[in-house]
């Protein structure tokens, strides 16, 4: 069963550092606190089940000894727990009758108790901690600045919603709860072992902590194996993977023998690997469980002996403590699981908490302006930014963009161009100088006036899978079909819509892999405009397409473009025309600036480009 | 409370994966047949039991030890009974000592097989995924590129992690699990039976009714585990979407619509976590139930028995059937589970072996012809190809290329330029004509001869992981550090591969990821003139990068093609430029084939395309 149980936890790092750990563990028991009325409910249902497990168990005891006492005089006479009922001098058979019942009245009231418990453990585990968890880190996770997601893997993201919310909400119910659970029924279990008789307790009992620290300490010998294994069965998918997209490679060259050399070491690393578990595992299981038959000979052995001297009963004493010592052994190795939980709640929750605790970098100020219509009047003012601290990417921009003005940014590859664009939408804050729209710093206005007024087309259009309309549609979801249409004409994307089978309603397979890349830019271009926005960037939106869907782009771009201030960037001259001003950018600066005659004139990076584009093939 | 089912009704909405949506995407994948189980199929089971074979010996072992543990464990119990209604209600202290001797001495050697039948079997199970999955790495080497081009990575992965894994289950659990489990019922029965005849069939009884509650509840189940891992797949698969599509998100500032959205589908997930939740917490109090209910049986039928004038039973069997009636009921439940791996073990094999029997569409011939040295003439002679039939992609492709001539390829997207390079390099055979090199139709040729003479760079240039020096070496291992230096000088690109950090040590990255995609381009040329084929097809890569990179990619390319036939797909038109032939392809057939002066001269489809670019004509 545990296969179809959506999360699968895997042995991840440990959180080492104490500090860390004091204030992860803080805020999970305070998220515990949040639930305690449930909480309080489901420890109440476990301790009405213990008690109903001893009824049961004690009805049997107290059978066998009446039985004894009916069959053989010399047996010793039938000790009654709890003092609460003696038997009458009624018929054996009646009493019998009246067990029988009890027993069978205790298992009803079990079954409906356990199924309680079931349904309000999942109601408040899948039902509340982890609703609230998930939505609350997805949430957070759409508003944080694109640096957080340049840090991180997709798929790792992904575990966050996934998996490590699990790993927090196993707090509630696999640490703070079971840990509760587990001292409860040892308590009770003790304290009716302990009333039939104290020192055969203690005898019995005497291998339970050595059991416990033998659990605990092979969780941990075992965790770094495990982690290891895992790391090699992601080690081997990633050699398979890759020789797989690279199976045309193989062919070509005939690598066969080198590419099932290198799979094979792959394969051979994982099976050892999981030798070496097995080996440790198949210590521990046995052992383990035979210091429970250890136990059970004390019990066979000492209690025997207790038995024949008449200290004890054969029912309610030898039968009942055989009963408990079962549930106890349950019991220890609930214990260590409860450590490695503590662990894998640990991790999960330290990566939950970097998000939930994680601010924005890029966020409203209080004072922020609301911003209807914008001109798209767009001044850089000393700006300089980098992505990380030793590698500044913008030094000291300055430039201004009247309202409506196109202008190309061209330049070599890593000068800086998509992070200046990418300044205007307010994805990241420039760390000197700032931008101005309209006359008012960016950070003035609120950021979702100011991202609606700004248009985005990047090198490759991410599109999601839902239909057409939807994806045209999306930053407004409630557009009406008129408005979809519009903005797809603008974007000369409306004819080939309509020659689909389905139209607008065409659903999109992931990152639209049904449609052509110009399509895709055609789609994306359409998606820009849907709102209107004052101010259109194209980030190079015709690099991953071919020389004729290049034009079929550029084309649809005009009129899109048009009565919008428009930032274009790219690197094929040929689009650059297209342009009032062209900005060269180089190493962070702007090397030059001005309208294509005048920049081909001048000796640069420009006229190099322009040259090796037109005529780079004479140099051959 | 929504009803799960009413979201059929609304519109899809970008960003989130709705069910549709999901189902869509599956289709498309060809993902139907991943049916999760399929009936128990013993030819499957014997075939699976073949791959044990090499573990002959500890196979013996292994059933030893599962014959021996299935008896164990009932004796064992049995043992406790019997030391208790023996020396105990005898009062015998001698017989006492000398049975709970007898006693550890059994748990003892009980838990030395335990150790054994675990290892054996996890050991044995481990062994033959991992010959599974070498015999699977092996026969997808010897298919033909068609197999791969019709199937996702994703989809072979899956073969390979999930089915194998679920295979492993099967050997390791399902098979012996059940005998230990199937054993020890049988060995409680006997028991039983031998102590109190009656008694033992009221426990036969209740047996079905186990069996039968099993088996409504595993299906009821198996459809609430299916929704709820069909409604988590559409939580992963949106969170996927989200955060590959944060940056148009983010720029729309849908991040709060899209997170209302998402907490929908997480409480709907929730839902169906619910319903499984409920099943399982009816299913398991109830199972547990029959076992109690028995119990309250036990003390009521054979307490009586007991008493009973006539031919009553001993008080001691009473107290043997309370040990044994419960390792009897245990066993149906993990018998249940057993069959349900089963059943999954059984899709996975299926879907293992099939591709196990793939043969390949095609093989070399028996007797290949080897025209010794290649002169690197190709022709295709009326060649046509459907990958689908009916569906053709290319009609009546005629041709000859002679060495040492520089063909460029062109046409729009669909054309047939990639599938005709297919056909040169053998991935595919023609469905009509012959394709012929050197007057040799390539059906005759050797795998072995076409990899050494026919070289491809494909356009997504695949690296692998490793240094770029092994990346380069892996078509020639016996060539020297020396001679890649020189191919690199060679292409005159030594220089840029230098200036990378490490330089020829430098690592590769992950399918090349820790290189540009200029620098990528470059060492795939360099690889291909290590391999030095007589026959080269290039596939350009659309990607631009800025126009300095390009020049000098575009050099490297002429002088790689220098002296060798070779097949240009191009994308870029200074490489029509420089060919010595163009072919232009128009839907499958080829419209215009000549020298590129000519061609413009001609004013046909490639003059065109020229005259769209906006390109000055060439000079004579």
């Amino acid at each position: 069963m545990s296969r179809l149980s959506p999360a699968q936890p895997v042995p991840a790092p440990v959180v080492e550092e104490p500090g860390r750990q004091r204030y992860l563990l803080g805020q999970l028991l305070r998220l515990t606190g949040r639930y305690w009325p449930q909480c309080l409910r489901l420890i109440l249902i476990q301790a009405c089940l213990i008690a109903l497990s001893l009824a049961s168990l004690g009805g049997v005891g107290l059978a066998i000894d009446l039985l004894r006492a009916q069959i053989d005089p010399s047996a010793p006479a039938v000790r009654v727990p709890f003092g609460a009922w003696t038997p009458p001098d009624s018929k054996p058979e009646t009493v019998l009758l009246l067990l029988g019942g009890v027993i069978f009245v205790a298992a009803l009231l079990r079954a409906v108790l356990t199924y309680a418990n079931t349904v309000a453990a999942n109601r408040l585990g899948q039902g509340r901690i982890v609703v609230d968890l998930r939505s609350r880190v997805y949430a957070q996770m759409q508003r944080l600045s694109f640096r957080f997601f340049d840090a991180n893997a997709t798929g790792s993201l992904i575990n966050r919603v996934t998996g490590d919310t699990q790993a927090v909400r196993l707090f509630i119910d696999g640490v703070a709860m079971q840990s509760l659970q587990v001292l409860l029924a040892a308590a009770v279990y003790c304290a009716c072992l302990i009333r039939v008789h104290a020192g055969l307790t203690f005898a019995c009992l005497v291998f339970l902590p050595v059991l416990w620290i033998l659990v605990t300490l092979f969780a941990r010998w075992l965790r770094r194996d495990y982690v290891e294994g895992r790391r090699r069965v992601d080690r081997l998918v990633l050699v398979f993977e890759e020789l797989a997209r690279g199976i045309g490679v193989v062919k070509n060259f005939g690598l066969e023998g080198w590419a099932e050399k290198r799979f094979l070491e792959a394969n051979a690393a994982v099976r050892d690997q999981k030798t070496r578990v097995f080996r440790k595992l198949t210590i521990l299981h046995p052992t383990v469980s035979l210091l429970n038959q250890l136990s059970m000979a004390i019990l066979l052995g000492y209690g025997g002996w207790l038995a024949i001297r008449g200290e004890i009963a054969i029912g309610t004493g030898l039968v009942v403590f055989a009963g408990i010592l079962q549930q106890l052994a349950a019991q220890v190795t609930a214990v260590g699981n409860i450590a490695d939980h503590l662990q894998q709640t640990l991790t999960g929750a330290d990566r939950v908490y970097q998000i939930l605790d994680a601010k924005p970098d890029v966020d409203d100020r209080p004072e922020a302006k609301a911003l209807t219509t914008a001109r798209g009047h767009i001044v850089f003012e000393n700006v300089s930014f980098r992505f990380r601290p030793e590698n500044t990417v913008l030094h000291s921009i300055n430039l201004a963009v009247s309202a409506g003005e196109r202008i190309a940014i061209v330049g070599p590859t890593g000068a800086g161009k998509s992070a200046l664009l990418q300044l205007i939408p307010r994805f990241y804050d420039p760390d000197a100088g700032r931008v101005l729209l309209d006359g008012a710093g960016l950070r003035d206005w609120k950021l979702e006036d100011v991202r609606r007024q700004v248009g985005l087309v990047f090198q490759e259009s991410f599109l999601f899978s839902a239909s057409i309309a939807a994806n045209i549609a999306f930053g407004d979801p409630a557009a009406g079909r008129d408005a979809i249409e519009r903005a797809a004409k603008l974007a000369s994307a409306h004819e080939f819509i309509e020659t689909l089978p389905q139209g607008y309603d065409t659903l999109l397979q992931e990152n639209g892999s049904n449609l052509s890349g110009g399509q895709r830019q055609r789609l994306a271009l359409a998606r820009a405009v849907l709102l209107d926005p004052a101010i259109l960037i194209l980030d190079d939106p015709t690099a991953a397409v071919d020389a004729e869907t290049e034009q079929e782009i550029l084309d649809s771009m005009d009129g899109a473009m048009q009565d919008r201030t428009t930032f274009l960037v790219t690197h094929r001259l040929s689009a650059v025309r297209r342009a009032r001003r062209i900005v060269v950018l180089n190493g962070g600066r702007i090397e030059a600036m001005g309208t294509h005659a005048e920049l081909a004139a001048a000796a640069g990076y420009y006229r190099d480009a322009m040259l090796a584009e037109q005529q780079g093939s004479l140099a051959a | 409370m929504r009803e799960p089912g009413s979201k059929h009704s609304r519109p899809s909405v970008a960003g989130i994966v709705d069910r549709d949506t999901l189902r869509g995407i599956r289709h498309t994948r060809g993902d139907e047949d991943e049916r999760e189980q399929a009936p128990l199929s013993f030819r499957l089971i014997l075939r699976l039991f073949g791959f044990t074979r090499p573990y002959r010996r500890k196979m013996a072992g292994l059933v030893l030890t599962v014959v021996a543990r299935a008896m164990q464990l009932p004796l064992l119990a049995w043992g406790a009974g019997a030391i208790i209604t023996g020396p105990i209600a005898r009062g015998d202290l001698d017989a006492l000592r000398w049975w709970v001797g007898g006693f550890l001495l059994f748990a003892l050697f009980t838990e030395f097989t335990f150790r054994y039948r675990v290892k054996w079997a996890l050991e044995i199970g481990e062994a033959v995924i991992h010959d599974l999955r070498a015999a699977l790495f092996r026969r997808w080497l010897t298919l033909n590129m068609d197999y791969f081009n019709t199937r996702p990575v994703g989809r072979l992965i899956s073969r390979l992690t999930g089915d194998a894994e679920n295979v492993r289950v099967g050997v390791q659990n399902v098979l012996f699990v059940s005998l230990v489990q199937g054993g020890q019922m049988l060995g409680c029965a006997v028991l039983m039976a031998i102590e109190d005849f009656r008694l033992f069939l009221v426990v036969l009884g209740i047996a079905p009714v186990v069996w039968l509650l099993n088996r409504i509840f595993r299906r009821r189940l198996g459809q609430a585990y299916r929704n709820q891992s069909e409604s988590f797949s559409r939580i992963t698969a949106t969170m996927a979407e989200s955060v590959s599509g944060i940056r148009v998100t983010q720029s729309f500032s849908r991040e709060q619509v899209n997170a209302g959205l998402f907490r929908a589908l997480v409480e709907d997930h929730a839902r169906y976590n619910y319903v499984a939740a409920r099943t399982s917490g009816i299913f398991l109090p109830l199972l547990e139930l029959n076992g109690q209910w028995f119990t309250a049986l036990l003390v009521v039928l054979g307490g009586n028995r007991v008493l009973a004038s006539g031919d009553p039973m001993a008080l001691g069997s009473m107290i043997q059937f309370f040990f044994l009636a419960g390792l009897f009921f245990s066993p149906i439940v993990v018998l249940g589970t057993m069959f349900n791996e089963a059943l999954t073990a059984m899709a996975g094999a299926e879907r293992v072996f099939s591709v196990l029997d793939t043969e390949p569409s095609w093989k070399d011939p028996e007797k290949p012809v080897d025209p010794g040295r290649c002169q690197g003439r190709v022709e295709f002679r009326e060649v046509g190809f459907a990958y689908q039939p009916g569906r053709p992609v290319l009609r009546g492709l005629s041709f000859v290329t002679e060495p040492g001539q520089c063909v460029a390829v062109a046409g729009a997207t669909g054309s047939g330029k990639t599938t005709m390079a297919n056909l040169i390099a053998r991935f595919y055979l023609p469905t009509e004509g012959e394709v012929l090199i050197d007057g040799v139709d390539t059906r005759l040729l050797s795998s072995a001869w076409l990899q050494r003479h026919l070289g491809i760079v494909p356009q997504h240039n695949h690296l692998f992981s490793g240094s770029i020096l092994e990346n380069i070496l892996v078509v020639r291992p016996t060539a020297s550090r020396d001679d890649v230096r020189h191919a690199l000088h060679r292409l005159d690109c030594l220089d840029a591969i230098e200036a990378i950090p490490g330089g020829l040590d430098a690592e590769a990255g992950e399918r090349g990821s820790r290189l540009s995609l200029g620098q990528r381009q470059l060492v795939c040329f360099a690889r291909a003139l290590v391999a030095d084929p007589e026959i080269l097809i290039l596939d350009e890569a659309t990607s631009a990068i800025d126009p300095i990179t390009e020049m000098r990619t575009q050099k490297a390319m002429r002088l790689l093609l220098r002296g060798r036939t070779s097949f240009v797909i191009a994308h870029r038109l200074s490489t029509l430029r420089h060919a010595s032939r163009i072919l232009v392809m128009d839907a499958g057939r080829l419209v215009e084939s000549g020298a590129p002066i000519d061609l413009l001269e001609q004013g046909g489809a490639f003059a065109a395309l020229w005259a769209r670019a906006g390109l000055e004509q060439p000079a004579r």
